[in-house]
């Protein structure tokens, strides 16, 4: 069989030989642009077929972890699977032909497990088969496209499989969430009132903790209507800081409001207005620093892998805690106990107030991305240009995550312990998963 | 010769063919005939449009009166940025525009609504125009046109105090305090944001002084030619959280003084003000009203029925077409619902509302029943004869420059794109807002409450974009014309040709009053011809922001004569008149007529609400909500009780009641004293059960002790089969009247038990029960487990279902279960009916086993089977879920039930399949849809493709729906099984009036020779996409010979409102009582008179 193939390659490459001089397409796929713009599409798809942030990050971290999968398959033995390391991700050999190119495999796995995870699929089919016409121009002969199609096939099966228990799939038919009458309990928040999402989000296997409540907040403050109480001036903080907003805090408030469905309403005229989701935001920091890194195919790959499952796990840990304090948004009681015709600057998101979902992810990202780049390291966000946002610069993750944090006091949707509880949640979730998880081969050896 | 007949069949040939055109009723008159060719044109630029108005597409108003005397109707049409336009009518259907050389034009102002009243009692139509002003550049006022006799006219607002300025939709004149003058009603509308709620309560509080209604009472009759404001005084609501699109009045509760409708758009309810008599109103339409529509655009009232009793029709915007009622905004999601009901609000649906006025200061809505609800985007209804046959039609305006409710707009329109400036996206919004022409509604009220759409049929089926309407006979023949105020088209004016085409009969009414009121208006004119009476109430305010005029048509059908004309000018004057010649229009004169006092008939009562005593509610544990567990199910399973069973506990020979608590609450149990009062009678088991909810009970002496035992059976759709608090409970009587609860006595199986019949199938002597069992928790459309259960003889109970149905015996979801002998073989079979079912009969034959037998083929959604005895036959009674819901079915167009795990999740799906027009489409939207089936997602990316559905493999693939089981309903009525000559049962339905709701019990008794039927309904616990079922608490209904009379049960309403759940005998004082339990409210007991 060898031999045969061995003779085909041969009057293959004889035949190429004869036609052309064969093409170098060692380096067609050199860094991660290709991965990126993938990912850039999911966004985009993740945006229209409305998916909400937990939910989003469920898709950013599959095709992530699959593409990884198959840089670690890597000659270089550079890298570790995270077989074995992840919950429940059952450990399995795959067969790799001679001929495989293994960037090519690797974006054909993080396209594979894309797309099924998502419903426009013929919008991601078509973004792949540009990539694969632009690739194939670069003179990747049909026999090695085919072998590492074949690969990311492979790899991509055994992590959709893996996908598929963890849960996300019962969760659709469990019950929707109950609106309970009790005073201090989160209400639905104008103008669609909309139920809140993901009520058992809890119940979705995590990546790396151990157990959803692993890194449990602090109970919120006690709820109290009276004036002068904690929690009475909580609110009125929000009141306030809404009211005096500066320019640069409402700038602020609006970068990050990764709001992926907002509504407006005129009269009778109602139209969604979506954006990137938090999770989205920090996949494309993610991204930004691995090409200002000038990190290569691999390199982008294991990023965008710890990052989406610090995102993920992020999600798990914060609506575990939302879910659990259910605790009634600044908007319901300052409508209620403060001034009955205040709005806040951003639209309140369709589920409870703690603690803040942003807080939390970007830390548990962000503590992620300094362990892969340092803590000084400097980038800029060029993330919202797309939705008509301007840039931000940032000297380090870590600022950019307090300042994701504080953006949602600034949008008048958040109390304060929700910040700070939530971003210490953030950053335990973020160091547990960089102590847990080990990708590259020699810290592993070490241990 | 020969040639000639050729000729003359040809030309025959031509004119048939010509004449199926011409038969139309209605004809489009073209400008160039008219002289009308008013446009109410619209240009939506940067600084006005949708988005900085919010009713920038709402359109203009016509109002018609003849405003110089001269017999001849003339009318005026407002413009929102053109000139307003008065036409003189000169005859033969000719007109003329004297706008300004009458000096009527508006000003340039945003004009809306337009009313013609004689404001200062000089006789003379003066015209009333309201505008939106101080606004984003407009800066009208609203405008008083007093006529000065000469077909000119002096703008006199401010004189008159009436020069309002802000946002004003229509003006309504009456004489609210009776002194002889006119008031005046001004709606106006809020634009505060309508999408924040804020709690309902703030109404009473909050005045917006430019959004708010007003109330101005005129001072005329007092000496002044001047009104002034009463707003707040008068009890008018005027806050911003009313959006005022349209005002109606009428003598709803039939006291003689003016009660006011006011339609509300958005989330505020609508108000009903019933006169006081005194100078002020009550807002009182949650008294009167359960339901009305949402986004509540215009009204009109006027009988409908022919019962001398006003009926209301407001409209709302839902589409009749399916391709677009998929694709649009349908009701609020359940959950923003309930959210709405917390902040104080009524139930409101997208949907026009009938309210059908029941005569005991209630309604009954009925836009389902009748098929008037779905009209599109709906303006102006009329209520008027169309045809002059003698029953009141229904013509109704809709259309939408700019369609908002699309979802593919709301959902997927905006794509992110830095490149635009805030004003370019709104630009690129208005584009995109989708744009579609349709024609306006016409519904033909052929009597019975039957109504038939024939806008096509009648010529009245042009498409466009039209607002306000008015009808009136324009050139006096007896026929009433209509006249629609279209956007971007000229308006409408059509001919009504039915004089020739039908010839039916009419009878015209001017008023003259004695007063400044001097056309009578609100006065209430009933013209009685051959025993039936056809009555009216004259105003110049009706439909959206129009008027029609102060002349009344009666339409007469054949009837060849009119027996008198009464007239009732206020609350104390009446006058009859007997100028009743027909095809004439009078002019009947106050004053001129014979005084008439109208007898005070005292009605006989059959029934009497009667208080024994017994202070229990039945508290219902609402925060279980079913719909958060199965997105997709109809309706609740979780408020089934109360359990309710009448028996003799103590044997003193009283009846006794035992009253079955839900979730949460202990039962209890009333003694009857002798004389006739209840004492609560203490039960440690009833508390430490109280975690069940129970559902049903029957008293029967189960353990042959001679004491009278208590069986209770237990549902709720919350606990899973076989969990403990779903057992149903035996209470075995200790011979002392205590009931002890005796565990062992039944099989543990724990279904959701929805009734027990218990009879004696084994002939030991000891009672046998058939246990019927309703839904499988969590999982609609499953089959439960209804089983048999064979005494003993001492109370014990065996589950021997299998040894005597088989093991193939799979009923469904059943609701009830009885032992009727069906067959007349003096042997009773047992009957099941339920949902998803047809009839079912099980005979006992010779080895004691039961076979099934058909005796009704066509499957319903039935709770409720009882049966009397006639001439030695069965007759049975089926209460179903009745016609005035959204679900349709007949044997053509069945509704489906598609029940399979379609995404094979572990949780299975019910999917409901509907017919809309030749279309089998789901009935679940398809956010609801993807809710629990995420993948539908996938097939249908898009509203408009969810949207050409036609059929059930428009959506799933046939191999998945090869594997779904499916069940059809073909009959939704409630009505009666009858032996026909051949011995077959037919099914003869109860008449409309039996099918407002679902029936869910009946008792029948014969008193005097007289067969009574009385049937209790109602539910509540529908999805809010079907809404609420309370049009028919009670019906009562007197059967002879084959059929079934409907009778008025003249009862305030309010004693018997509610949502009925069982209904029992009991013998009070040797006196027959009916006892009716109702969901989560007290116990009803009636006397029998």
């Amino acid at each position: 069989m060898r031999l045969l193939k061995s003779i085909f390659s041969v009057f293959a490459i004889a035949v190429m030989l004869y036609s052309c001089q064969p093409k170098d397409y060692s380096n067609a796929i050199s860094d991660g642009s290709y991965q990126f713009a993938a990912q850039n599409k999911l966004t985009e798809i993740i945006i229209n077929d409305i998916f909400s942030p937990p939910v989003a990050s469920r898709i950013y971290a599959y095709p992530a972890i699959a593409a990884y999968e198959v840089a670690v398959l890597d000659r270089s033995g550079e890298y570790q699977t995270l077989m074995g390391q992840l919950n429940d991700f059952e450990k399995t050999n795959f067969e790799i032909e001679e001929n495989v190119y293994l960037p090519l495999a690797s974006l054909a796995a993080y396209y594979k497990v894309g797309t099924a995870l998502i419903f426009s699929e013929e919008l991601m089919q078509e973004h792949k088969e540009k990539a694969f016409k632009e690739l194939k121009s670069k003179g990747i002969p049909n026999d090695v496209f085919e072998a590492s199609l074949a690969l990311g096939e492979r790899v991509a099966d055994h992590v959709i499989a893996y996908s598929k228990k963890d849960n996300y799939h019962q969760s659709r038919s469990f019950p929707k969430y109950s609106i309970s009458n009790d005073p201090n309990a989160w209400q639905p928040t104008p103008p669609m009132y909309m139920e809140g999402i993901e009520p058992h989000w809890n119940k979705i296997r995590p990546f790396v903790l151990e157990a959803s409540d692993q890194f449990k907040s602090a109970p919120p403050t006690p709820f109290d209507t009276e004036k002068g109480s904690d929690f009475y001036r909580e609110a009125e903080e929000v009141f306030n800081v809404v009211k005096n907003l500066t320019k640069e805090q409402s700038d602020i408030a609006y970068f990050w409001d990764c709001n992926p469905y907002k509504v407006n309403v005129k009269g009778h005229v109602m139209f969604a207005e979506k954006k990137i989701t938090p999770g989205g935001h920090w996949m494309g920091i993610a991204a930004i620093s691995s090409r200002t890194a000038k990190q290569d195919w691999k390199g982008a790959a294991e990023t965008l892998a710890k990052t989406s499952i610090a995102v993920f796990d992020g999600f798990i840990a914060c609506w575990d805690e939302k879910y659990r304090s259910v605790l009634i948004r600044p908007e319901t009681y300052i409508n209620k106990y403060i001034d009955e015709d205040w709005l806040p600057v951003l639209q309140t998101p369709p589920f409870p107030e703690y603690t803040s979902g942003h807080s939390v992810i970007s830390n548990a990202a962000s503590e992620t991305l300094t362990s892969l780049f340092g803590d000084n390291f400097h980038f800029v966000d060029s993330t919202e240009v797309a939705f008509g946002l301007p840039v931000r610069e940032f000297k380090s993750f870590r600022l950019a995550a307090d300042e994701a944090a504080i953006s949602r006091m600034y949008g008048g949707i958040h109390y304060m312990p929700a910040i700070v509880n939530g971003a210490s949640k953030g950053k335990k979730v973020g160091e547990f998963l960089v102590n847990k998880i080990d990708t590259k081969a020699e810290k592993l050896a070490a241990k | 010769m020969y040639k000639y007949i050729i000729t003359l069949v040809f030309f025959g040939l031509l004119s048939c063919s010509k004449k199926e055109e011409e038969v139309k009723l209605f004809s489009l008159l073209p400008s160039s005939q008219t002289g009308i060719d008013f446009k109410n044109d619209l240009v939506s630029t940067e600084e006005m449009n949708i988005l900085e108005y919010l009713y920038f597409y709402n359109g203009g108003g016509v109002a018609v009166g003849d405003i110089n005397n001269d017999g001849l109707v003339d009318i005026y049409f407002t413009s929102n940025q053109g000139e307003n336009k008065l036409y003189l009518n000169k005859g033969n259907f000719q007109f003329e525009d004297i706008t300004q050389s009458a000096s009527v034009t508006g000003d340039g102002g945003w004009s809306t609504g337009v009313t013609m009243a004689d404001v200062n009692g000089d006789g003379l139509l003066d015209i009333y125009v309201c505008q939106v002003g101080d606004y984003k550049g407009l800066s009208g006022r609203n405008k008083l046109y007093i006529n000065n006799g000469d077909l000119t006219f002096t703008e006199s607002a401010a004189a008159y105090g009436v020069d309002f300025m802000g946002f004003s939709t229509h003006a309504l004149f009456f004489d609210y305090d009776q002194d002889g003058d006119l008031d005046l009603y001004l709606l106006n509308h809020s634009i505060k944001k309508p999408e924040v709620f804020t709690h309902a309560d703030t109404k009473f509080n909050n005045q917006d002084e430019k959004g708010g209604d007003k109330l101005f009472k005129s001072l005329i009759a007092q000496g002044e030619q001047k009104m002034e404001e009463v707003t707040t005084e008068a009890g008018i609501l005027s806050s911003s959280l009313g959006f005022g699109l349209g005002v109606g009045i009428g003598d709803v509760n039939g006291d003689g003084w003016i009660d006011i409708y006011v339609s509300n758009d958005f989330t505020e309810d609508d108000y009903l003000y019933i006169n006081q008599a005194n100078g002020t109103f009550k807002e009182s339409l949650k008294e009167y009203i359960s339901s009305t529509s949402r986004y509540s655009m215009g009204n009109d009232i006027n009988d409908i029925n022919n019962d001398g009793l006003p009926d209301i029709f407001t409209t709302d915007m839902l589409p009749e077409d399916p391709t677009i009622w998929m694709k649009s905004i349908g009701e609020d999601k359940q959950e923003v619902y309930d959210i709405k009901k917390k902040f104080g609000y009524g139930d409101q649906y997208v949907r026009n509302h009938l309210q059908l006025n029941q005569g005991n200061q209630r309604f009954a809505e009925i836009g389902l029943l009748t098929n008037t609800f779905a009209t599109d985007w709906s303006w102006s209804p009329l209520i008027f004869d169309m045809d002059n046959d003698g029953y009141k039609d229904i013509h109704i305006t809709n259309g939408i420059v700019k369609r908002p409710n699309d979802l593919d707009f709301v959902q997927y329109s905006q794509s992110p794109n830095p490149n635009l400036t805030e004003e370019e996206v709104y630009n690129r919004l208005i584009e995109l807002l989708p744009t579609m022409k349709l024609s306006n509604y016409t519904f033909r009220n052929r009597g019975d409450l039957d109504f038939e759409s024939v806008s096509a049929k009648w010529g009245l089926d042009q498409v466009s974009y039209s607002s306000g309407s008015a009808y009136a006979d324009l050139n006096n023949d007896g026929a009433l014309d209509l006249i629609i105020n279209n956007i971007n088209d000229q308006a409408f004016i059509y001919q009504n040709k039915s004089k020739e085409i039908l010839g039916n009969n009419f009878i015209q009414i001017d008023l003259k009053s004695d007063q400044s009121n001097s056309f009578g208006i609100g006065a209430e004119v009933t013209v009685y011809a051959q025993g039936d009476k056809f009555h009216q109430m004259l105003s110049t305010s009706r439909g959206f922001q129009s008027g029609s005029s102060t002349t009344l048509t009666f339409g007469l059908g054949k009837r060849e004569k009119v027996d008198s004309v009464l007239v009732r000018w206020n609350a104390f004057e009446h006058e009859v008149f007997y100028e009743n010649t027909i095809n004439e229009k009078h002019l009947l004169k106050k004053g001129e007529g014979k005084v008439y006092v109208p007898r005070i008939l005292e009605k006989e009562n059959v029934f009497t609400v009667v208080d024994i005593g017994i202070d229990w509610t039945h508290e219902e544990n609402l925060e279980f909500d079913d719909m958060r567990r199965e997105y997709l199910i109809p309706r609740k399973y979780s408020t089934e009780g109360p359990a309710l069973a009448v028996g003799d506990v103590n044997n003193d020979g009283l009846e006794d009641i035992y009253l079955g608590e839900a979730k949460g609450q202990a039962s209890a149990l009333y003694l009857q004293k002798s004389d006739g009062t209840f004492s609560r009678q203490e039960n440690s088991f009833f508390e430490m059960l109280s975690p069940a909810e129970d559902v049903v009970a029957e008293f029967a002496d189960f353990d042959g002790d001679g004491y009278m035992d208590l069986y209770v059976g237990s549902g709720g759709n919350e606990n899973p089969q076989g969990h403990v608090f779903n057992f149903d409970r035996l209470y075995l009587n200790d011979g002392k009247g205590n009931l002890k609860f005796s565990p062992n006595s039944l099989p543990p199986l724990g279904e959701n038990t929805s009734s027990i019949a218990i009879h004696d199938v084994n002939g030991d002597g000891a009672p046998d029960i058939f246990v019927t069992t309703s839904v499988v928790t969590g999982n609609y459309g499953a089959k439960p487990y209804s089983y048999l259960l064979i005494n003993d003889g001492k109370g014990n109970f065996k589950d021997e279902t299998r040894k005597y149905f088989g093991d193939s015996f799979h009923p469904g979801m059943i609701q009830k279960g009885a032992w009727i002998d069906v067959d007349g073989d003096q042997k009773k079979e047992l009957v099941l009916i339920g949902e998803w079912t047809a009839v079912q009969v099980y005979k006992q034959n010779q080895k004691g086993t039961f076979e099934q037998i058909i005796i009704d083929e066509k499957a319903g959604l039935f709770n409720a089977v009882s049966s009397f005895e006639d001439k030695g036959e069965e007759i049975i009674l089926l209460g179903n879920l009745g016609e005035n819901s959204k679900l349709k079915a007949s044997v053509v167009k069945p509704l489906w039930l598609y029940h399979h795990d379609f995404d094979s999740n572990e949780q299975e799906d019910p999917l409901i399949f509907h017919y809309m027009g030749a279309q089998l489409v789901p009935f679940a939207s398809r956010d609801d849809l993807i809710k629990q089936i995420p993948s539908v997602k996938k097939k249908h990316a898009s509203y408009v493709e969810y949207a050409q559905i036609k059929k059930p493999e428009d959506l799933f693939d046939t191999k998945i729906l090869d594997k779904a089981s499916k069940h059809k309903v073909e009959n939704l009525q409630s009505g009666l099984l009858i032996k026909n000559k051949s011995g077959d049962y037919d099914f003869n339905p109860f008449p409309k009036e039996g099918q407002f709701a679902p029936i869910k019990d009946f008792y029948t008794w014969e008193k005097d020779g007289i067969r009574h039927i009385l049937a209790v309904g109602g539910f509540y616990g529908f999805r809010n996409d079907l809404g609420r079922a309370d049009a028919m608490p009670m019906a009562h209904f007197i059967y002879k010979d084959g059929q079934v009379y409907f009778q008025q049960m003249n009862i305030d309403f309010n004693q018997i409102k509610g949502e009925y759940r069982a209904l029992k005998t009991i013998t009070i004082q040797g006196k027959l009582h009916l006892l009716a339990v109702r969901n989560n409210a007290k116990p009803v007991i009636l006397s029998v008179n």
